[in-house]
């Protein structure tokens, strides 16, 4: 079920953008209000809660026994999931995942397993046979745009909220998190970049690009998206806007 | 989880409550931005959000009935909300709690003011603790309510149930998984009319009339937090200065 | 007998009154008793007992004013979004004062998907089919502007006793506005900072419309956000 955009209301953004302005009042760079909160889900083993604006993302950590896969029996799994609660949305409906919600997973996954943020070597009870299986769900509760960056920081935010577990075969001092990649989503819109798009910018959007970058500012993770196509320019301008938000946004995570 | 020794001592419960005591909970009205209306609840260790969207056009459109709205509800569980990872998705179980859910809602709307649209209720359980269906029900009712959906009354639910011979309000998990009777119930409290009952366990006549007079008890005393969650976000407030 | 005054709030399944008096919408009768459907204010007449809600969909009534946008089109007209439970049609003929050949013209050059529209409700029948017409001085096509939406409940604060508010922020910002009974609003001004001023009195009216005192704030709250721009 899409939504049908009023011509009105995609003048109205497309024009102020274009003289360097928000229909909120935001500047380009300036991102909505963050919040990130930890531990708040006890049948998880780590939790986080990030509000952007009025999007509302909860992202649950459970690690759990499993079998390696064939080709890294020396490796812990990793796995994303998200779903677009038909609450967050008048569009999201009941069903399997839609291609919105796995790339958004498929994104999130991707930006803390090529960062090799957790060590998933050491996450091996038995080479071959037993390791930890570190699963990442998000939910999705409000989405008010941006859900890419909301769920990425909600993600690592609850990996850093991962303890040392009681179980048994956990040996490690602490959970292996060595690094914490941060997402950020720089859109197009009429010709100019900005920063955090709300759902009615995305509504109006060219493209995005979505760059995650780690803490010495290298890029471990991209997604383009959308029908619109960026300059080799505004994709260099969008990795200096990309890095220094992260390193804004990473403060949040303590 | 092992089943411990006991699950009562000296008349109290493990968690140390009476056996005539809810748990400790708490219910907020329109706790979400997108959704017409919302709520959210806990009930001891139970995180229950729920979102009412509609009335709205039903898609896809041969679904919708002629002479009144469908009601369409969605109990999901969030895959951390348990012990053991849940498969996102809908199984048997949350199909049939969806299903209970509705119906123990239906009595109370007017449905027939909106012929051929729908008005969708979701629930969905972040950490779950014995009685997410209950937790449900409550948040779900007051949703409807915030959304501003006409409804005859609100409805109240919560489980009563048997461990080691004692009929108990509103059980834990350990009392959920290792007592011998388990029985959630919504009611509309001021008819007394009971709008959910499901039963897995064992009652003797004079236990299930026991059981029935105390979820009645547990379900009056949710019902007035969750009027007071309305008129908390609705109160007219005088201007302060 | 009456339990509750004119005003008070009022909740689903609360008894009201008990006795013959008739009721209306957001109250019901069972017996002898009289409760609120939904919650909101009591509203109580000499022989009448209603609720007006405090939130909810628009209902369309005969003669509203809304601001809708085109959904789709079909042989005669258009499917209109007018942010209900039901989408409405507006005949080519309702638009266009004058005659317009259905097999020779194309309507989409008359309006398009994405268009916005000033609308006024022309019938609404038991079906919920609901008839809208455009082609009055005031209504018509509205081709630029910043659109917002509020709960349609939230309306009549907007405009307040005899259009006060809506006055004071016209004469607080500069701006025009066009309020749509369905809680669509438009807002045009010279510059953007002055419509964001509008926008921003428009909601904090929704999000503090159950607070009294509230013209007197919106006023003040405007001549400081303009003395900060100045």
């Amino acid at each position: 079920m899409a939504e049908i955009v009023s011509r009105v209301k995609r003048d109205y953004i497309a024009s102020l953008i274009q003289q360097g302005k928000r229909a909120d009042g935001r500047a380009t760079d300036q991102f909505r209000e963050v919040s990130v909160e930890k531990d708040l889900i006890k049948t998880a083993d780590g939790s986080a809660r990030v509000k952007i604006g009025k999007t509302h993302v909860l992202v649950g950590v459970k690690l759990q026994k499993g079998e390696p896969f064939p080709d890294t029996p020396d490796s812990g799994v990793l796995i994303v999931g998200s779903e677009l609660l038909p609450m967050a949305s008048p569009t999201f409906e009941v069903g399997p995942p839609r291609e919105e919600a796995i790339e958004l997973a498929r994104v999130v996954d991707r930006g803390i397993r090529e960062s090799e943020s957790i060590d998933l070597d050491k996450l091996v009870i038995k080479s071959g046979e037993e390791v930890w299986s570190v699963f990442i769900d998000i939910d999705v509760l409000d989405h008010d745009g941006n859900l890419i960056d909301a769920s990425a920081l909600a993600a690592i935010a609850a990996l850093t909220d991962v303890k040392a577990l009681k179980e048994e075969g956990w040996t490690l001092p602490e959970f292996p998190l060595k690094e914490k990649p941060v997402a950020v989503t720089v859109v197009k819109v009429n010709g100019k970049l900005i920063v955090d798009p709300k759902l009615d910018e995305e509504q109006v959007m060219d493209a995005r690009l979505t760059i995650v970058t780690t803490e010495d500012d290298s890029i471990c993770a991209m997604q383009k998206g959308c029908a619109g196509s960026f300059q080799k320019e505004e994709i260099e301008q969008a990795y200096v806007i990309a890095r220094g938000k992260a390193a804004e946004l990473r403060k949040l995570l303590g | 989880m092992d089943k411990p020794e006991k699950l009562m001592i000296d008349g109290k419960r493990l968690d140390g409550r009476s056996p005539e005591e809810l748990r400790p909970f708490k219910i907020v009205a329109g706790a979400l931005e997108r959704a017409d209306g919302s709520a959210y609840v806990e009930m001891g260790n139970n995180k229950v959000f729920a979102a009412v969207y509609g009335p709205r056009e039903m898609h896809p459109r041969h679904h919708a009935l002629p002479d009144q709205a469908v009601l369409r509800c969605r109990y999901n569980m969030a895959p951390f909300s348990v012990d053991d990872r849940k498969k996102p998705g809908p199984n048997r179980r949350s199909i049939e709690i969806s299903k209970v859910t509705r119906e123990a809602l239906e009595p109370v709307m007017f449905l027939e003011l909106y012929p051929r649209s729908v008005i969708d209720v979701f629930v969905e359980v972040l950490q779950a603790d014995a009685g997410t269906r209950t937790a449900g029900i409550n948040a779900a009712s007051v949703a409807l309510a915030d959304a501003g959906i006409p409804m005859k009354d609100l409805v109240s639910s919560v489980a009563v149930g048997k461990v080691e011979e004692t009929v108990v309000m509103d059980l834990f998990k350990e009392e959920d998984q290792w007592g011998t009777t388990d029985m959630p119930i919504a009611m509309i409290p001021r008819k007394k009319a009971i709008t959910l009952l499901q039963m897995d366990g064992h009652f003797t006549e004079e236990e299930f009339k026991y059981a029935l007079d105390l979820a009645s008890r547990g379900c009056t005393q949710i019902y007035e937090a969750q009027r007071q969650a309305l008129k908390e976000k609705y109160t007219m407030r005088k201007e302060e200065e | 007998m009456i339990h509750v005054k004119t005003r008070d709030l009022v909740l689903p399944g609360q008894l009201i009154a008990e006795g013959k008096y008739k009721t209306r919408d957001g109250a019901f009768r069972e017996g002898e008793n009289i409760f609120s459907s939904v919650v909101g204010l009591a509203d109580v007449r000499e022989e009448t007992i209603s609720v007006i809600p405090l939130g909810g969909q628009y209902i369309p009534r005969v003669g509203d004013m809304v601001i809708g946008v085109v959904i789709d089109d079909h042989r005669a007209g258009w499917i209109v979004d007018i942010k209900s439970t039901y989408t409405a049609t507006l005949l080519v003929s309702d638009f266009l004062r004058q005659k317009v050949d259905l097999f020779k013209e194309d309507i989409s050059k008359i309006l398009t998907i994405g268009d916005v529209v000033a609308v006024e409700v022309r019938s609404v029948d038991e079906r919920m089919d609901i008839l809208l017409e455009g082609g009055r001085p005031g209504l018509g096509r509205i081709k630029s502007g910043k659109m917002i939406e509020i709960s349609p409940m939230k309306v009549p604060r907007v405009l307040g006793k005899k259009g006060s508010m809506f006055d004071v922020i016209q004469n607080g910002t500069g701006c025009k506005l066009m309020v749509g009974r369905n809680g669509r609003i438009m807002v045009w001004g010279k510059d953007e900072g002055m419509i964001n001023n509008a926008v921003e009195a428009i909601f904090t009216i929704e999000r503090e419309a159950h607070t009294s005192g509230l013209t007197d704030r919106i006023r003040l709250m405007l001549e400081k956000m303009k003395s900060e721009v100045n």
